[in-house]
Parts: C-alpha cells; structure tokens; sequence
C-alpha cells in the first residue's frame, strides 16, 4: 500500500479492513462510539506498521539460530560448572588430606624433638630437617609461648586464635585462610598434650592456578560451544527453511503466470505435507484459471454466433439499402448496421480483457518493421485527418522489433480511434527509438487530459464525464485504452498520457515498449 | 465475382448453427454465388463426393467429425481452397487448422464483406509471370506457369492452388526477398495486418514438396525478419 504523507480526512472505516478494527484508526475508534478528536487526524497507516512491526521482530532462521546458541551456552556452561566444581573439590581434598597427613607425620618427628630440647635454634634446625615440600612452612609452639618457625611471617603469630584455641585444647585441626593475599591451609596439632602445638602452612596458590587456568580452559570452550552451537543452527536453520524458499520461489513463479509451476516431493514425510498441500493448491489454481480460460471460449462462442447471424443477416439488408422505400427503415438499418460493429469490436475487447484476467494472455512474437506497421495503421483509419504528421524519426526506417504484431497494431488504433473520438484526431504519430526502448506516441490538439484523469482513464470503462473531458462524444466503449495498456504492459512496457509538447492544447499519447532489437 | 457462361461458383458452407448458415448463405448469394449448407462433417464429405466445390467454408467447431478431419478429407480429395472459420483465435487452433490443409482462416464474428473478398481472392485466377516466361527452371524445380504444373527432379509434384500461387510469387522475383507482409498481398489478397503464420505455414508445407530435404531447404529460404525468397 502506498502511502500518503498525511491525508486530509480520515479514512472511512471498511469492513474488510482489518485495521479499522483495532481502535487506533478514527474510522474505527467513531465507530465503537470512542469520542473521536476532531483536531487530530490519525493517519490509519500508523496501526498497520506497527502491526508489520511486531510479527516480524526475528526472523524464524534467526530465531533458530539464537535457539541452538542458547541451548548450547546453557549446556555448555553447566557442564563447565560441574567439571570445575568437581575438579576444585577433588583438587583441594586431596591436598588437604595430603597437608594432614603430612603434618600429622611431622608433628609427630617435633614431639619427639620438643622432649630433647626446648632451645629455638635447635627446633628451627628440627623443623628445617623435616621432610616437607617446599610449599609448607612448618613452625611450633611451645606452651610457655616461646615459638620456633622457618619463616617468621608464616609462624604461629599468624595462627587464627581460633585454630590456636581448639589446639590448645588439645583438639587437631585446619583451616583455610588468606594470608598476604596467598590462600594457605593451616593445619595444627597438639603435641605432647598441650606441651606444645605444631603448625604448619602449606601454601595453596598453586592449586589456586590450576584451578584458574582450568576455569580458563571450561569458558573457552564454553564460549566456542555456544559458537558452534549457533553456527550449526543457522546451517540446520538455512536447511531447514530451503524447502520454505522453494515454496515462495514456486509461489512467485506462480505469481508471475507460469502456473504449471509445481514443487518436487522430497524424502522428508514432513516437508512432504507442505509439498503435497502447496501443489494441491497450485493444481487447484490452474484448473480454475483453465475453466476461467474455457469459460471466456465458451463466452466467445455464445456471443459470436449470434453476433455473426446477426452481422450477416444486417449485410444483406445493408446491400438493399437503395430499395428501401422510406427514409426511417434506412435510418433504422444504418443505425443497426454501425451498432453491430460496435457490438463485436465490444465483444472483441470483453474478450481480449477475460484472456489478461484469466492470465492465458500470450505474446505471439514476431520481427515487426516498426515504421512500416506505423504507417500501415495510420493509412488505415477512415477518420484520420489529411494533415497528420507521420514521423518515424528518419533513420529509423528500418527499425525492426521484435513484438506481438496483432497486439502493437490493436495498441495503435486504439490509440488513434481515442484521438478520433476526443482529440479531433490525430495531428502528429510519431516512433521514437531511445537506447533500448521504442516509443509510439499518438497527439493531438483536443482538450488534453486533466493531470488527475490521466490515470483514471486507462481503466476499464472510464470514459472522462462531463463537459470538456474525454468521452463527450459517447463513441467508444471504454476499454480502448485499458487495452492499450494492458497490452504494453504485456510488452514489458506501459502507457500513458502527457501534455502535447511545445505549450500546445492536446494530449500526447505515448506507449512505450523495451527492445530487444532484431 | 459475377460467374461466367452460367457456370455459378459453387461455396459449400459447414455449419452446425443453423442461423449463422442461413445469414451467410442469404450474403453469399448475394454476391452471385450458388451455396451448398451441409450441417455436420459427415455431410459435407458426402456433398463434396457428389460434385466439388470451388471453395469450402468449413466451422471448425463441428460435432461429430470435426473441422480439422473434414478439412483433411477434402485435402485428400480436391485442391479446392479451404477457408475454416473459428470462434475462437486461438494459435493453436489456427495453426492446427492451417496445417489440417485450410488455405485461410476467419475468426467469428466476420464482416461477410470480408468473407466474400477472402472467397474472391481465392477464386482469382493465378498471375502468370510478369516475365511472360512459359517455362521457369531452378536447378532441379521446374514450373509451368501456364499449366499449373511444378516438377522435381523431373517427377510432378502436387500443389495446391495457394502453394503453387506463393510458389509462382517467389518465382516471379527469384533471388528477391519478398516481406509477409507483401505475400499475404499478393497470394491471399489481405492487407498489411493480415497474419503472417499464414505465410509460415504454407511455406512449410510447399518446402514438404518442393525441398529434397525440408529441413534444409534449398529453394523456398527464410531471411530472418525480412521474409522468404527463392534461392537462384
């Protein structure tokens, strides 16, 4: 729907307008007794584009797409969850219970020790002889608060008084704390009773980076997961949907006339449904337009053969014409002899119309010497004036096309029968060639065209009403020109109508088609 | 045409609507013609049989034998001109109808001024050459104006009154391009407009009789866009 800026009146409420329905348009909201504001002219075209907007936020392959990267993100990151809680589970477990066991084994060297001696130095050399890696510092207390420890900043002074306490009361235990922003698990043991208390560091930063640079590992390949994953639902989103693009491919086909346009069956039993409806309807569509072809013969025949009686029988009458005794029966032939003539070019054209409806309308191509046709067409005519101008622009007078010869010759005299019958006849007939479309414009100096009719009468049965338009004269039956465009539009052309060129009264005429030149 | 030494030109009409027949016979004989009506196929191959026609006006649209079939027939019997008249001008059925041996077409409704001038063109008596020549020899197609008679390779070969009329208008200007346009003139006696399958058609069907190998024709040629000539 093309749309106007901003209309000057509201749109009247049609039924079969769905818009006008939902309140928003002012049609509709006076309908459904809402007050409508006079002042403000809503557009009705803002509902409609809203509308448009809504269903079509994501795309169905979009969707799918983000579908398959969201499940994928979602699995991918529980997984990397679990894997890394797990692991650091595992990981810290089996090296406290490694810390305890070794320190439980090294209290039990110190205790040993602590009954020899009570000198500092002698236990700090104690301490540094036990077997410990490199990552525990060791250290004890003795009962009278003296200490020993192999590294001062990690001695019993950092000791959390609550693991002091339990200790001193006799009671092993450990704990995670953080010292110098270092994660460390201390473990103490009493020793001797309460003679002493053993201390041990042991230094978890190194666990603290595996376990990062594991949480390293699990994101990246999370995030390449979700990758994948949307990678493969837009892949299975494009295989999916092909057979849905073949079905708008087919429709457009079917759109464009080739309505013998069908889809192939696949192998898959779903798609098949669609296959089997979409064909089933494009079978449907074809045989209706086929009876609707056969009905416009049927029609043809209907009419004509009463029509070809009826032809004849006024001929003979016609060649009588002079043994007629009075005036009024030569009139009544007259007058019957020329309605005929209207009549079957009317049926003629009815014809033509039903066959562009139906769409069994066919080019019947064939190399037409342009110029030749122009001036053939011209000569023809009874009613063209003496002094019309042909002008098949010189050079051109060989100009062959290629083009449905019976069409471009209905095209012209249609053409020039409507300048007869509005324009005073035709003054100039003019082919132009320009790159690569051809133009034959009929003028005249009639009235002209008002510029807000020059649409309006290239439909059926538009002949111009009232005074100084076209149609004044009532000859014609109305569809001379919606065939002229009907046919160029055939072509692969259009027409239309302008002003006479140079200021002149007139109007110009001009079908315009493209060439492919023979 | 007015008939010469009473003598009256015979049109046989086929015709199923018994109105249509009646009007076109009542214009026919208007024009001086005697008029035989047959309303169905089977009739008018019987009324042929008993004593030709000089042309025949067949209705494709016939029940029973239809109007291809009788036009076939009466092509296995007589040269005489067939007009078919259909109702609809449909390609196909024109040129079905063309090549089912019809001379020319008209498509109802027709003015019956057309009709008589299509009879009359048909009823003209073939132009000898403008040359005068008794005797035109292209290689091995030899043509005898005055005789109607066409041979091949020394063998006659057998022409319809139109094929041999187009035959003997190429002939007439050999090795000049002559325009559809100008042989739908001159053989059919139509004006500019006139369809020119009429021309393709008949072109193929004489290259059948006068071409060694229709496919690649040596005489009758085709210049693309411009029309047909005969090759010297």
């Amino acid at each position: 729907m093309r749309l106007s800026p901003a209309p000057a009146s509201p749109v009247p409420p049609r039924a079969e307008d769905e818009d006008s329905s939902d309140g928003a348009s002012p049609g509709g909201a006076a309908r459904h007794g809402a007050p409508a504001d006079d002042d403000i002219v809503v557009p009705d075209v803002e509902p409609r584009r809203r509308r448009r907007l809504t269903p079509a936020r994501l795309g169905l392959r979009a969707r799918i797409t983000f579908a398959f990267a969201a499940t994928a993100a979602i699995l991918s990151t529980l997984m990397a969850g679990t894997t890394w809680g797990l692991t650091r589970e595992n990981l810290i477990n089996q090296r406290e219970a490694a810390a305890i066991g070794q320190a439980s084994r090294n209290s039990s060297i110190m205790a040993l020790r602590i009954d020899a001696t009570q000198d500092s130095g002698a236990l700090r050399e104690a301490l540094a002889s036990l077997e410990a890696p490199t990552s525990s510092r060791p250290s004890v207390e003795l009962a009278g608060g003296s200490t020993a420890s192999l590294q001062p900043t990690l001695g019993p002074a950092q000791v959390p008084a609550s693991v002091k306490a339990a200790v001193e009361a006799g009671q092993p235990v450990r704990m995670r704390v953080t010292i110098g922003g270092e994660p460390q698990l201390v473990v103490g043991i009493p020793i001797n009773d309460g003679a002493a208390a053993y201390y041990e560091f042991v230094s978890f930063v190194e666990l603290q980076d595996t376990l990062e640079s594991l949480a390293v590992s699990l994101f990246g390949a999370s995030v390449v997961t979700t990758l994948v994953g949307g990678a493969l639902g837009y892949w299975l989103s494009r295989r999916t949907l092909r057979p849905l693009a073949n079905v708008g491919l087919a429709a457009e086909a079917i759109a464009g006339g080739r309505l013998d346009t069908r889809l192939e069956g696949t192998e898959d039993p779903d798609l098949n449904v669609l296959v089997s409806s979409f064909n089933h309807m494009a079978q449907a569509l074809e045989e209706r337009i086929d009876r609707d072809g056969r009905f416009a013969s049927d029609v043809s025949h209907e009419l004509r053969s009463p029509l070809m009686t009826l032809a004849a029988s006024v001929s003979v009458l016609a060649s009588r014409r002079e043994e007629m005794p009075d005036e009024a029966s030569r009139s009544a032939l007259d007058l019957m002899d020329a309605d005929v003539a209207r009549f079957q070019q009317l049926v003629d054209d009815l014809l033509e119309i039903s066959r562009f409806d139906a769409g069994v309308a066919r080019l019947s191509l064939d190399e037409v010497i342009l110029p030749e046709l122009v001036r053939q067409a011209v000569a023809q005519r009874r009613d063209t004036r003496d002094d019309v101008v042909v002008d098949l622009g010189g050079e051109l007078d060989d100009l062959v096309v290629r083009a449905d010869k019976r069409r471009l010759v209905r095209m012209l005299d249609n053409m020039l029968g409507n300048a007869a019958a509005y324009g005073g006849g035709a003054t100039r007939v003019a082919v132009e060639a320009d790159g690569d479309v051809v133009r034959i414009a009929v003028e005249d100096d009639g009235p002209g065209v008002p510029v807000e009719d020059r649409t309006r009468i290239f439909e059926r049965f538009s002949r111009g009403a009232g005074a100084g338009r076209r149609g004044t004269s009532g000859d014609g039956v109305g569809l001379g020109l919606s065939l002229v465009a009907e046919h160029a539009r055939l072509h692969g052309g259009r027409a239309w109508v302008e002003d006479r060129p140079g200021g002149r009264p007139g109007a110009r005429f001009v079908v315009q088609l493209p060439v492919a030149r023979a | 045409m007015r008939h010469d030494a009473g003598v009256a030109t015979r049109i046989l009409t086929v015709e199923d609507d018994a109105r249509i027949r009646t009007a076109v016979k009542l214009a026919l004989e208007d024009e001086g013609w005697k008029v035989d009506e047959a309303d169905t196929g089977e009739e008018a191959l019987e009324l042929f049989a008993q004593g030709p026609a000089d042309v025949v006006l067949i209705d494709i649209m016939l029940p029973g034998v239809d109007g291809f079939e009788v036009c076939r027939s009466i092509r296995r019997m007589s040269d005489a001109p067939i007009i078919m008249v259909t109702a609809r001008d449909d390609t196909h059925d024109i040129v079905a109808g063309l090549e089912a041996g019809a001379d020319d077409y008209l498509t109802k409704p027709f003015a019956p001024k057309e009709l008589s001038a299509r009879i009359r063109a048909m009823l003209r008596r073939v132009r000898t050459a403008d040359s005068g020549a008794t005797h035109l020899r292209f290689d091995d197609l030899e043509i005898v104006p005055e005789e109607g008679v066409v041979r091949r390779a020394d063998e006659e070969v057998h022409l319809t009154k139109t094929e041999f009329r187009l035959l003997l208008e190429l002939a007439n200007s050999p090795g000049r391009v002559l325009s559809r346009e100008v042989l739908l003139e001159r053989v059919w006696g139509h004006g500019y407009f006139a369809d020119g399958r009429l021309v393709d058609v008949h072109v193929r069907r004489l290259r059948t009789k006068v071409e060694a190998d229709p496919a690649n024709p040596r005489h009758v040629v085709t210049v693309r866009g411009l029309g047909y000539k005969l090759q010297t």
